[in-house]
């Protein structure tokens, strides 16, 4: 999986949990859950569909990886294979 | 026979629309599965059946009649040799028979020659529509709304950005589109399959978006409960720091070993030990009810969920005091999605015993939130944060929990609501035993 891949995937995820969040407004760089007043539920959701979407699974101890966009695209260039 | 009515809705919500019946008549219907939609000013709401049977008949049509809670909706014959129990809500029938007959109003004429043409393209009998124009005509928009099992779905159904628009660009109708996205979303992905499958029905409406005004109606619902509970309420607030070092850690290593799918979040844990705390304290869960508080002997506890739409709901996880904490999140996780999808269940707007709110989620420290009436107590959880806390004597930094009390003086004391607060403490430092 590559970088763009990966933003895609992230993003396709993010719109069904914020439908209403147009990725070009998002700052890829500053934590996800300030800006878009995701809560607890919502970003566990999103982690979990990521992994169903893309079979990369995400040790607790990684969840910090994906406060932001930048963050997670990484992660799963790095883990996807 | 058994009638089937309209149940109570939750707090100030006594009236509610018909969107659509699931069942026919002839169906056989159990305890507990969803027969009808309705739709209230704070959210659509899936109606549960309390008896088993047959429906014998449909008595209402769906339409955009707001029918107030006793309202007869259909009849249902009991299996052979089963008892009809008693409804579990209380319907104000009263109300009921005065406010609204049970069959269609009475109407002038019959329905104009383009309003019958649509009905029967839709399929919709007119007989059985009540009609909302002047002196009770039947107008086009009564009979799209009571062909709601097909159009109705449509216009509600949640969809990404991306989806609604190739839903539109493709013509694909999003109301038949199976979704694969969490909390029933449809994705641009279901949206792509099925333009191969299926071209669209070209004579249904393609606007998706979420009925208008809700936003509106539900802060005046949300106005008229609060407002009547600091009118009627007095209420005492209470608070304790709760550290919460030993619950997060014991947490955190229980997540290490699961899937994401499986793993905890901390807002179970407090729920879990709330439920747990009342039972030392029950005079904190129940209702004012006649001039009176009616204790319950369950625990359904009520979870303040925001939605992204702007305002909230507090619907009920039932028995909450019975579940492990894998339940209680599972349940957690199944309510929040659902009332952000709108598609809650009556039993769970109208009884919780006892409400939540998690405030801290949004970066606040300190709730002082206010009763839901009827019941009689609210929790308030803050923000998790590092404090300076004395252990033996000596200075630590650990996560700490700001948790609030809010009590109605008429049935308890502060004294009362510091034991629950005591009680909560205690079970969250050992949360092996949750």
């Amino acid at each position: 999986m590559n970088k763009e891949q990966a933003r895609q995937t992230i993003f396709e995820v993010l719109g069904e949990i914020a439908p209403e969040v147009d990725p070009a407004t998002v700052d890829d760089s500053s934590d996800l859950t300030e800006q878009l007043d995701l809560d607890s539920m919502d970003y566990l959701n999103w982690m979990l569909g990521i992994n169903e979407a893309t079979g990369v699974e995400i040790p607790q101890r990684d969840v910090s990886r994906f406060l932001t966009i930048d963050g997670a695209v990484e992660y799963l260039v790095t883990h996807s294979g | 026979m058994i009638d089937f009515v309209l149940p109570s809705l939750g707090a100030d919500m006594d009236v509610a629309k018909l969107n659509c019946w699931l069942v026919k008549p002839g169906d056989t219907v159990h305890k507990g599965q969803i027969i009808a939609e309705v739709e209230t000013d704070k959210a659509v709401l899936e109606v549960e059946c309390w008896d088993e049977g047959v429906v014998e008949e449909l008595v209402l049509a769906p339409g955009p009649t707001r029918l107030p809670v006793g309202t007869l909706l259909a009849r249902i014959r009991p299996l052979e040799g089963a008892q009809p129990r008693p409804s579990p809500r209380v319907p104000t029938v009263e109300e009921a028979v005065t406010a609204q007959p049970t069959r269609p109003a009475p109407r002038h004429g019959v329905p104009s020659p383009p309003v019958r043409h649509l009905a029967h393209q839709l399929g919709v009998d007119t007989a059985r529509v009540a009609g909302s124009g002047p002196a009770g005509e039947i107008t086009r928009e009564d009979v799209r709304r009571a062909a709601e099992p097909v159009i109705g779905r449509e216009q509600r159904v949640k969809a990404s950005p991306l989806a609604r628009r190739l839903a539109r660009e493709t013509g694909v109708d999003l109301g038949i589109v199976p979704a694969s996205g969490l909390a029933g979303l449809v994705t641009a992905k279901d949206v792509r399959a099925m333009e191969q499958v299926t071209p669209a029905p070209p004579d249904l409406p393609v606007e998706t978006t979420e009925p208008e005004g809700r936003s509106e109606t539900m802060r005046r619902a949300i106005a008229r409960s609060m407002a009547h509970s600091k009118r009627e309420i007095p209420h005492y607030y209470l608070a304790n720091h709760i550290d919460l070092d030993r619950a997060l850690r014991w947490l955190t290593a229980q997540n290490e070993e699961r899937p994401i799918s499986g793993r905890i979040l901390p807002a179970a844990l407090l729920l879990k030990a709330t439920a747990l705390a009342l039972r030392g304290t029950p005079d904190l869960n129940g209702h004012w009810v006649d001039d009176g508080f009616r204790p319950s002997d369950a625990v359904h506890l009520g979870v303040a969920i925001s939605l992204r739409e702007g305002g909230l709901v507090a619907p009920a996880i039932h028995d909450a005091d019975r579940l492990s904490l894998e339940e209680m999140m599972a349940s957690l996780r199944d309510l929040v999605n659902r009332a952000r999808s709108w598609r809650l269940r009556s039993s769970e707007m109208s009884d919780p015993t006892i409400t939540v709110t998690n405030l801290g989620e949004r970066g606040v420290e300190t709730a002082f939130p206010v009763i839901i009436p009827p019941q009689v107590a609210i929790v308030g959880f803050g923000r998790v944060v590092d404090m300076p806390v004395a252990i033996d004597g000596q200075p630590a930094v650990h996560p700490v929990v700001h948790a609030t009390l809010a009590g109605d003086h008429r049935v308890t004391d502060g004294h009362r609501g510091g034991l629950f607060l005591d009680a909560l403490d205690r079970l969250l430092q050992e949360p092996e035993a949750l």
